[in-house]
């Protein structure tokens, strides 16, 4: 019987924030939560549950009419809400649309904030989960591990998500520009607002040294040093520790600027003018706009960043388009091999293989012996290769043909044999499976 | 001497096309065009070092009083600077002065007629050594770090007026990048100059029995020094970084150049190398 994939979810263009809490799935276990349960044929499942999105993807031999209305009322059971509220918010999804949708997802194109980095380790964190609760198989093995590699070709091939969409990772890609790689680099948070948070987030990711944050609040500095396994600091001690700091962001809600030109002029002095960086993101501003003008010293107020932001949102949109041309291929790919895995057309790529390798090596040998080669010799050398793979291969063949007629086995044998063989073509990169490596 | 014509005119070419190719895989921003254009002028690089040596063991002691063969080695320490440059900072971006500063001092060493330098004196061989190796080689650190402070200045610039990066400017590597290649300039080529010019005059004093001629050269060297020694200690106690010294590197470049090109091909002096 063919398997299908099924994808039933939620996300933050179906369902506002309330919805989403009331139907997150986390620490659902598809075997003991009544997913999988014997008569329910579901044979693989993978739930994956953060703040912007729920989605349950299966895998069943099953009519979509007949594994539906079942997933959606699990799912509203465990939450204990009315199932036809969840139904006015999922969206359905069948086959290649699932595959397409799961590959959008882990490149982060389906996100709300389109690029962020979470997602794609979300992903697999929910992955890593199905395989401890054995509820991936054979074909959600592959959905997920060609969902992250279609992931990573999307980030490294095309440049949708290297511009600076976002405010806070222009900031970053500026501060890049100044200081290069940000390994050595320190910065001071001044004030510990939401959007400081996200721009230090960001700087974080790009492998900043040391953050120091001052905030009017000691408790909520504390709080984010922890997060960030920082320094927190009082307000008051703000001045004296800024000469250690090359990034400055300043988020805090005072009427007046708290920053002069002439008090950076001294943290200059301090520092022997190594260059500083100051990302005013407070309205109105926190630092005087006359600092800019010092040598060795760069600020950029949210409007300044905004205006990066925008040039580059222009740039990105041809990106996108390239990405989708990513996500339509490996689409392709995949859905080439969900068709293989097949008895027949393992058996036929099998022998074909053989064959093949048999040809190349018999024109080797004959090339090599020269052209004094009779015909009756070359009949003979070519009948021998052929027959030797079509004996060799008997034997896993035979192998495949029974246990395919057992229940469950088949797609994990056939894949296996497919992956012994290598009959995908696939490129394997040498650190394959490293840490499962012994030493 | 046809195979040399043949040899010369193959690494003119390579350093050409590497100068060409690195512009144009900047303009297009294609890194592998840049990584190749860098290989061509390494190649031309390699080429380059055979023919001086190769020069200096057939022709050995004629070749030194050749104007030709001491305009072709600094050609050939531009790039030694570079590449010890580009291991030292990856700054493979100063490509862009190196390649055709190379280009341009090689093909003028072809261009001019070979004359004959008269380099009198006893002891010529370690002063005179010292005198050229040590100011080539700052002279080539000068000019790269011209490359670096013209660069830092403009993407400084750009960031300071927060005007829209370019493709372009968004290949070009940081400002503290070319900060650094500046600080060894600097902390590298001083001393540097200063045993150069140094060994000039002690030279000067076994060959003319007189230390300071009032040559214009040697009146601009002099100036250059007390500038490159004020930039280095501004340099050294951490006053100065960034726009500073990248502005006094580009002033004591254009200087070096007034002086090198303007006295030694202008003037009738000791240290002319016209014909």
């Amino acid at each position: 019987m063919e398997q299908r994939i099924y994808l039933v979810g939620l996300n933050h263009k179906t369902a506002d924030v309330e919805i989403r809490e009331k139907f997150a799935l986390s620490g659902f276990n598809p075997v003991s939560d009544g997913l999988m349960h014997k008569g329910s044929n579901i044979s693989e499942a993978l739930v994956l549950s953060t703040c912007n999105r729920v989605e349950i993807t299966c895998i069943s031999e099953k009519k979509p009419e007949e594994i539906k209305p079942n997933v959606i009322k699990v799912w509203a059971e465990y939450c204990g809400e009315n199932p036809e509220l969840l139904k006015e918010h999922v969206y359905w999804l069948e086959d290649l649309e699932a595959v397409r949708h799961l590959f959008s997802v882990a490149s982060s194109l389906d996100s709300l904030v389109l690029c962020e980095p979470q997602i794609l380790g979300q992903l697999k964190d929910a992955y890593r989960k199905s395989v401890d609760e054995k509820t991936a198989g054979v074909i959600i093995n592959r959905l997920l591990h060609k969902s992250f590699s279609a992931a990573k070709k999307i980030r490294t091939e095309t440049a949708v998500c290297s511009s600076a969409v976002s405010i806070s990772y222009a900031a970053v890609e500026l501060a890049k520009k100044i200081f290069g790689e940000l390994h050595e680099q320190r910065a001071m948070l001044i004030g510990a607002g939401e959007m400081a948070e996200l721009a230090a987030l960001h700087l974080i990711n790009s492998g900043l040294k040391e953050i120091m944050i001052a905030n009017r609040t000691p408790e909520r500095a504390r709080e984010l040093a922890r997060k960030f396994n920082g320094h927190a600091m009082c307000m008051e001690k703000m001045l004296e520790n800024l000469h250690r700091a090359d990034i400055v962001i300043s988020s805090t809600g005072s009427r007046t600027s708290i920053i002069s030109a002439a008090q950076i002029r001294e943290v200059l002095k301090k520092r022997k003018h190594q260059p500083m960086f100051f990302i005013d993101i407070a309205v109105p501003r926190d630092i005087d706009p006359d600092v800019n003008s010092l040598d060795n010293v760069y600020l950029y107020d949210i409007d300044d960043l905004k205006e990066v932001v925008e040039e580059n949102l222009a740039n990105r949109r041809e990106e996108a388009e390239r990405a989708g041309e990513i996500i339509v291929k490996e689409v392709d790919k995949f859905s080439d091999w969900l068709k293989s895995l097949d008895l027949n057309p393992t058996i036929v790529d099998l022998l074909n293989k053989g064959e093949s390798i048999a040809r190349k090596e018999l024109k080797k040998t004959l090339r090599s012996l020269g052209p004094g080669t009779d015909e009756t010799t070359s009949m003979a050398m070519e009948q021998l290769a052929v027959s030797l793979v079509g004996k060799l291969y008997h034997e896993p063949i035979v192998f495949l043909k029974r246990r395919s007629k057992e229940e469950g086995s088949s797609q994990k044998f056939i894949d296996l044999a497919r992956r012994i063989f290598n009959l995908d073509e696939e490129q394997i990169p040498q650190d394959a499976h490293h840490s499962k490596k012994r030493e | 001497m046809l195979s040399f014509r043949i040899l010369d005119f193959f690494i003119a070419l390579l350093y050409f096309s590497g100068a060409l190719s690195f512009l144009l895989g900047l303009i297009y921003s294609n890194k592998k065009t840049q990584d190749r254009s860098v290989l061509i002028t390494a190649t031309g690089f390699g080429l380059h070092t055979i023919d001086l040596v190769l020069k200096y063991a057939l022709g050995i002691g004629e070749v030194l009083t050749h104007s030709q063969f001491y305009i072709s080695l600094l050609a050939w320490s531009f790039l030694l600077i570079y590449f010890f440059l580009w291991w030292k900072l990856k700054l493979k971006f100063l490509s862009i002065t190196a390649a055709p500063m190379a280009l341009l001092v090689f093909t003028g060493s072809l261009a001019i007629s070979p004359a004959t330098l008269p380099i009198p004196g006893l002891l010529q061989g370690l002063w005179f050594g010292l005198h050229i190796g040590s100011l080539f080689i700052s002279m080539a650190l000068l000019t790269m770090a011209f490359g670096a402070g013209m660069t830092y200045l403009h993407l400084d610039k750009k960031i300071k007026s927060k005007t829209r990066l370019g493709n372009v400017t968004r290949d070009i590597p940081s400002l503290q990048s070319f900060d650094r290649a500046n600080h060894l300039a600097v902390i590298i080529g001083f001393p540097l100059y200063t045993v150069g010019v140094l060994s000039g005059f002690i030279w000067a004093a076994f060959t003319w029995k007189t230390i300071f001629t009032w040559d214009p050269k040697e009146v601009i060297t002099v100036i250059i020094w007390f500038i490159f020694a004020w930039l280095f200690h501004k340099r050294l106690s951490g006053a100065w970084r960034g726009k500073k010294p990248a502005q006094m590197i580009i002033l004591l470049f254009v200087l070096s150049l007034a002086s090198f090109v303007g006295i030694n091909f202008f003037t009738e002096t000791h240290h002319s190398l016209r014909p």
